[in-house]
């Protein structure tokens, strides 16, 4: 896409955010040409959607659909388990039969077929299981919303199953770090604006609270986390490596954490009532950094395989 | 030229001149050692071509883009040649010569200063001033010839190795604040100019107290046009919180490596050092996407404050990594690489206070980025 084309398509992007979620997203992404987008110019196609997604506190089959791309699998059709929370494994093992354990959002619940990768002695398959032959249970956990499901069961019949290229999961998860780098950043982005919103419009002692310094500084180191954060998540994307996925991810659910925390503070006992939008976001930005690894797990990985002798990836370039 | 012929060409230089390039002092060397070696570093790499690329033809480069001499820095620094603080000196003032300066005076001068063949400091903070840049007080009066300055700057970097500095004075009014100040090219030899080194707490002396007693400097140095020396000021910092960052960034870089090396077993906290490893590839990622934005004739300006706020926390970041696992070498050592650690270390104690302290950063993004209005 050319710059004009971009902005065009970001425009057409965040109205569809700002307008539905769930299915009825799905459908207008599709309607706009996302999917069209994901196959030609996915570092644009994810970088714009799960920004506005993250932003809008929406949900959809987005996730699902990059996994397939990056898995080689047609989009569009089935959804796909998720790894459990923290872990990003497959969510599956062939054993004597399938042993299944992942975890689904919203967009699994309605799906005719779910895709389910595992790990097989000779490499790894992607299955496609009919959704009865599982049990789906709907948690509420921190954040109902997106709607999330355990997903457990064994199937002891795994012969619809395509064998994947090595490390093609190993690429998926990648991808679905960064697509969740860009949702966490756009989330903390809503975060900021709801924080500078009121601090500008709250007055106390004669004075908006945005004309206090300390009140300043705590939105100022807010907003140099997402930049960072976003500057990090767009080198990434733009040469997707594991590391460079991994360390995206990490900042971002980081940034994230941070950015709940000060604009938490800034938005005090407005900001802690469910009337007000501020809950939705620190609750879901827990659960986004938990996906396919936590910034505290991944950093920590980070630093251990370096202390044990690892190398440095090279740093980015000009 | 484009980026690649350039970084091959440069590498290729590099290697077959190796033994020329190499610094002569073990470890990180004094002062006098770093500032030799950077004038030799620089008008090897200025005669070879390398040093001018990047540059404006109309002041001794040969043009291209300024990813060219981001690049160059870049391996410079990583290469250990260059101390990357006294190398992004060029970055922040040539381009203010090269914008503010008579166009003579830029052909003149630039090129020296790109060579090696001189050093110049920047003469901005006082006594009375620091975070309060406005406030500024050396006074510049007019006379026949031009201008007398009477005053004094301080933490001028530099400033005893200096031949010429770019210099702040107040001109008008002191209730005129930004507005009556004028920036001066000042030669560092004029009669009533003193330049006390002060030592800093990492040992170096680095930082200097300049004093201005009645002073003459001719019209013809002025830069820009009287009463426009913040629009210089406001210029120049941009560049002092970008450019020069890339240099930093990639010196930080090797010194986490060198750190790696080092360690002995055990001692590097895993938490510690991925968070480290992140923010210096964070400020890497930033910086990067700085140095294209102003490769593509963007301004720079506030959004630079980000860059330095990465920066000072990456710096800092690492040698609290550092301290914590070479800490026998880095408190109780003498040899040159423990001296080197130590005076890093020392040294990143600094990174939120120099080059506009972090609390003005925030200050800045919180007016300028966030737009919260007016602090009170």
């Amino acid at each position: 896409m050319d710059d004009a084309e971009r902005q065009l398509f970001g425009q057409a992007v965040r109205r569809a955010t700002e307008t539905h979620t769930g299915a009825a997203l799905d459908t207008a992404l599709a309607e706009l040409g996302w999917l069209d987008a994901l196959e030609a110019d996915p570092h644009t196609a994810v970088a714009v959607l799960f920004d506005a997604q993250g932003a809008a506190n929406v949900t959809s089959s987005a996730l699902g659909q990059v996994l397939r791309a990056a898995l080689g699998l047609a989009t569009g059709q089935s959804a796909v388990l998720l790894p459990p929370l923290g872990q990003w494994d497959p969510p599956a093992r062939v054993e004597a039969g399938l042993c299944v354990n992942g975890l689904g959002l919203a967009d699994l619940a309605g799906a005719d077929t779910i895709t389910v990768v595992a790990e097989a002695e000779l490499g790894q398959l992607a299955v496609t299981v009919s959704p009865r032959t599982l049990h789906l249970r709907t948690v509420r956990g921190m954040d109902p919303s997106l709607g999330p499901l355990v997903v457990a069961g064994e199937v002891p019949d795994a012969a619809d199953g395509s064998t994947l290229a090595p490390g093609a999961w190993a690429a998926a998860v990648d991808h679905a770090r960064i697509a969740l780098a860009y949702e966490l950043v756009g989330a903390s982005g809503a975060l900021l604006e709801l924080a500078r919103d009121h601090a500008l419009e709250r007055v106390q002692f004669g004075r908006p609270v945005a004309s206090f310094q300390a009140v300043r500084h705590r939105l100022a180191e807010t907003y140099v986390a997402i930049e960072g954060a976003r500057a990090l998540t767009d080198a990434a994307a733009a040469q997707p490596s594991t590391e460079m996925a991994a360390m995206a991810k990490a900042v971002a659910g980081r940034a994230a954490r941070q950015a709940a925390r000060h604009c938490q503070q800034v938005l005090a006992g407005i900001g802690f009532t469910t009337e007000h939008p501020l809950h939705h976001y620190v609750k879901r930005v827990l659960v986004l950094d938990e996906l396919f690894g936590s910034s505290r797990v991944i950093t920590r990985d980070l630093g251990r395989r370096l202390s044990a002798g690892g190398t440095l990836e090279p740093p980015i370039t000009l | 030229m484009d980026l690649e012929a350039f970084r091959a060409g440069l590498a290729e230089w590099l290697a077959r001149h190796h033994d020329e390039l190499a610094p002569t002092h073990e470890g990180a060397g004094t002062l006098d050692q770093q500032v030799a070696q950077l004038r030799k570093v620089k008008r090897l790499a200025y005669d070879a071509g390398w040093m001018r690329w990047g540059w404006p033809e109309r002041v001794g480069g040969l043009g291209g883009s300024t990813l060219l001499r981001a690049h160059l820095g870049e391996v410079l620094t990583g290469a250990d040649l260059v101390e990357p603080g006294s190398y992004s000196m060029t970055e922040v003032l040539a381009p203010t010569m090269i914008d503010y300066a008579r166009p003579e005076l830029a052909a003149e001068m630039v090129p020296r200063l790109l060579r090696g063949d001189e050093t110049w400091c920047q003469g901005f903070s006082e006594p009375g001033t620091g975070s309060n840049l406005a406030g500024l007080s050396c006074r510049a009066t007019r006379t026949d010839q031009g201008w007398q300055v009477t005053g004094q700057k301080v933490w001028t970097s530099f400033a005893q190795y200096a031949q010429r500095c770019i210099l702040l004075t107040r001109t008008g009014s002191l209730e005129s604040a930004h507005r009556g100040i004028t920036a001066l090219f000042v030669d560092m030899d004029s009669p009533g100019i003193t330049v006390r080194p002060i030592e800093m707490m990492n040992g170096a002396r680095e930082f200097c107290e300049v004093f201005f007693d009645e002073v003459a400097v001719p019209s013809d140095r002025t830069l820009g046009a009287q009463g426009q020396g913040w629009a210089v000021a406001m210029d120049l910092l941009p560049f002092e919180r970008s450019t020069a960052l890339w240099h930093r960034g990639a010196f930080l870089d090797l010194r986490l490596r060198r750190l790696l090396d080092a360690a002995p077993p055990e001692t590097l906290d895993p938490m510690a050092l991925g968070e480290t490893v992140q923010r210096l590839a964070t400020l890497r990622a930033r910086s990067r996407a700085t140095q294209h934005r102003m490769a593509a004739g963007e301004r720079l300006g506030p959004e630079t404050s980000v860059d330095k706020l990465l920066l000072s926390e990456a710096e800092q970041s690492l040698f609290d990594l550092a301290q914590g696992a070479l800490s026998a070498e880095m408190l109780a050592g003498d040899e040159p690489v423990d001296d080197r650690w130590r005076a890093e270390y020392l040294y990143s104690r600094a990174a939120t206070i120099y080059g506009g302290s972090v609390e003005i950063q925030r200050n800045i993004v919180a007016r300028r980025l966030l737009e919260l209005g007016d602090e009170r």
